[in-house]
């Protein structure tokens, strides 16, 4: 309650230090801008027409239900491997056997291009819901699952043998000796599995489905509509932005910061 | 010193090693600040309340060829020259202890120096061109001259001032120079450049300006926490001003401009952000306010003039512009001749309903003229009340501050 309340309080000053990030991305819109002067309207709109644009798109029901669908996905398989994959970690970093096993089978997880998840997700389920959340549990499962390997396995043996001796009760010991240390590794592989979730979930929708953000896309690309095609990779890049630095990045911060 | 006093001692007591001993030093020049405000108070009441009458037609000065040029360039490099004096004749030698301040009679030939330099542009006309060039470039030469040991200075912490007021001679020349027919560009496209460069002059000056005073002030007050105007947040608004400055010259009506000119006025309100100290609460001191006041004009100036623009249904960029000029560059004068003027003759800082006024006054009458767009059918009454409203903060300095200018200071100290 006090840590949520402290994130409350330096809220404002963190959004107000956000300033400085939108000049540096208003600087890029400019430069974005010089491109369309510089290449013509069809291949690189201008800034101001895909903003128009967009804001014509969050109008529109259809395109509303095309970006929950997008969300559902992937919302769904980032939930799952966030489940599956804090567990599994939790449990592979107490022991030493288990996360010298699986370290092989993460490289190959990582190791292996989305882009070949998706083609045999689409063998396995066929073309819809399940090929696209499988794809994005493939993919954000393996950073979800190292980040909470690494946080159990670092886990400060002499605090633990403090704890005993001072004959912490269980939950003391574990709120505030473990959790801290824990979170502080997981909460940001949490941040970083859900950029890469939202990344692929567009990708997957592209190549296997007929609804979502991504299959808009691949007909944005079909029409040579680049505006709307701009304008999707706005929304996508916008929500990505709110959820990581509104909502996330405060958080992150906060956990992160008895580390010095 | 008992450790009472020694708790009282100001910041601004520590400034010289070495004060001249030049005899019978009468107080107004004793120190670099005091004959500039004495005069800059008066001129800026002057120039504006002249300017108001001329431009709604009741005056008529028939040497002045065009009188929109002579408006823009007192109020930039006109009051520039002297702000900067006063900045660098006081500030130098605190930055740099080991220089002895500029005063007495020196100063008083430099003071005249400058009045010569705004008397002689007025009668540009009949005087001619090279005359009016070779005194104002005199001037600012001469500013630079003072301001070498900054610039040569081995580890470079004060030379971007330097730098900047070379490039604002360069500026300068240059405006002269097409005046006289010796150079082809616009001359109002080159004071838009130089006051690109002020802004970036005044950006540099004011973190310099900023760290001192509000240090002091929390002392003052006893609030234990320390506050830092961080460079890289100026380093990124002055790159913006930089090339938004440079894109206006080349392409004025550029697309890409509009988004420079959000992106400069987001940068500028991002310095702002140093005021949330890590422990303490200061937003609600005066003395922050007003300081952080100057960035919030400086920074809705630009983003108005990008808005502009991007936005085919309105064109009233001059007028945003007065965000940048009456607003952040008027402000940030009023705001250093007050903390100047106060700290620098030895007494604390302290606000009250004068400074309230001085600032808010100029705030207001910068929102009269720069919403002139919107609110067209008032526009001859703004204009006047505007400019009457924007000279009342220095009848008020020159009530309040010239006992203050005219006396030795108030802790018995030289200077």
């Amino acid at each position: 309650m006090k840590f949520a309340l402290k994130i409350l309080k330096d809220f404002p000053a963190y959004l107000w230090s956000g300033w400085g990030a939108i000049a540096s991305i208003l600087l890029f819109v400019a430069f974005w801008d010089v491109g369309n002067q510089v290449y013509g309207d069809l291949v690189l709109p201008s800034p101001l027409e895909t903003f128009q644009t967009l804001a014509l798109m969050l109008q529109d029901e259809e395109i509303i239900a095309e970006i929950n669908t997008t969300l559902y996905r992937a919302s769904v398989g980032f939930g799952i491997s966030l489940l599956i994959g804090s567990i599994l970690g939790l449990i592979a970093g107490f022991f030493a056997t288990a996360s010298m096993m699986s370290r092989p089978i993460v490289t190959i997880l990582v190791g292996m291009p989305p882009i070949a998840w998706i083609v045999l997700a689409m063998i396995w389920f066929g073309m819809g819901d399940e090929t696209v959340i499988f794809t994005v549990i493939v993919a954000s499962f393996p950073i979800i699952f190292v980040g909470a390997l690494q946080g159990t396995r670092t886990l400060d043996g002499d605090l633990k043998e403090m704890a005993d001796s001072f004959n912490l009760p269980w939950h003391m010991k574990f709120f505030d000796v473990y959790f801290p240390h824990i979170f502080s590794y997981v909460f940001p592989a949490w941040v970083s599995g859900l950029g890469m979730a939202w990344k692929i979930v567009v990708m997957a929708e592209l190549l296997a489905t007929s609804d979502g953000i991504g299959a808009t896309l691949a007909v944005a690309r079909s029409q040579l509509d680049t505006p709307t095609a701009l304008a999707l990779v706005v929304i996508m890049i916008g929500s990505l932005m709110f959820v990581e630095y509104i909502i996330l990045e405060p958080i992150k911060r906060e956990v992160e910061l008895w580390r010095s | 010193m008992s450790e009472l006093e020694q708790e009282q001692k100001l910041h601004a007591t520590n400034h010289y090693l070495y004060y001249p001993d030049e005899k019978d030093i009468p107080p107004y020049l004793a120190y670099g600040f005091r004959p500039v405000f004495l005069l800059l108070a008066p001129y800026m009441i002057i120039t504006m309340l002249l300017w108001g009458l001329v431009w709604s037609g009741i005056l008529n000065i028939p040497f002045m060829n065009n009188i929109v040029i002579w408006h823009v360039y007192e109020m930039l490099f006109g009051i520039l020259t002297a702000g900067a004096m006063a900045f660098l004749t006081t500030g130098i030698p605190e930055l740099f202890p080991g220089m002895v301040p500029f005063v007495g009679k020196r100063l008083k030939y430099i003071m005249i120096l400058w009045v010569a330099g705004r008397v002689s542009f007025w009668f540009m006309d009949i005087l001619g061109v090279y005359i009016v060039a070779f005194l104002n470039l005199a001037m600012l030469g001469w500013l630079i001259w003072f301001a070498k040991d900054a610039v040569l200075d081995k580890l470079q912490r004060h030379a971007s001032l330097g730098y900047t007021l070379l490039a604002l001679f360069i500026i300068e020349a240059w405006f002269f120079a097409s005046q006289a027919g010796l150079a082809s560009t616009d001359s109002m496209s080159i004071l838009k450049v130089a006051l690109g460069a002020i802004v970036i002059l005044i950006l540099l000056a004011l973190r310099r300006a900023n760290m001192e005073s509000i240090n002091e002030l929390m002392e003052d007050k006893g609030i234990d926490d320390i506050y830092i105007s961080r460079p890289p947040k100026t380093n990124l608004a002055i790159f913006a001003v930089i090339v938004f400055t440079i894109v206006e010259f080349l392409y004025p009506q550029n697309s890409a401009l509009g988004w420079l000119g959000l992106a400069v006025g987001a940068s500028i309100l991002g310095i702002t952000a140093d005021y949330a100290l890590k422990d303490e609460f200061i937003l609600n001191q005066p003395f922050v306010i007003y300081l952080s006041s100057i960035f919030v004009m400086l920074s809705l100036g630009y983003a108005l003039m990008g808005w502009d623009l991007l936005n085919p249904n309105i064109d009233a960029i001059n007028h945003f512009r007065h965000f940048i000029t009456s607003g952040g560059i008027g402000l940030s004068y009023m705001v250093v001749m007050i903390i100047i003027g106060t700290i620098h003759t030895g007494r604390h800082l302290t606000s009250n309903i004068y400074t309230h006024l001085m600032v808010g006054l100029i705030i207001v009458a910068t929102l009269m003229r720069s919403l002139i767009p919107f609110f067209e059918e008032y526009m001859s009454e703004l204009y006047l009340f505007s400019s009457i409203i924007w000279t009342i903060p220095f009848m008020i300095y020159i009530k309040v501050f010239y006992s203050f200018l005219m006396n030795p200071r108030a802790d018995g100290i030289k200077g």
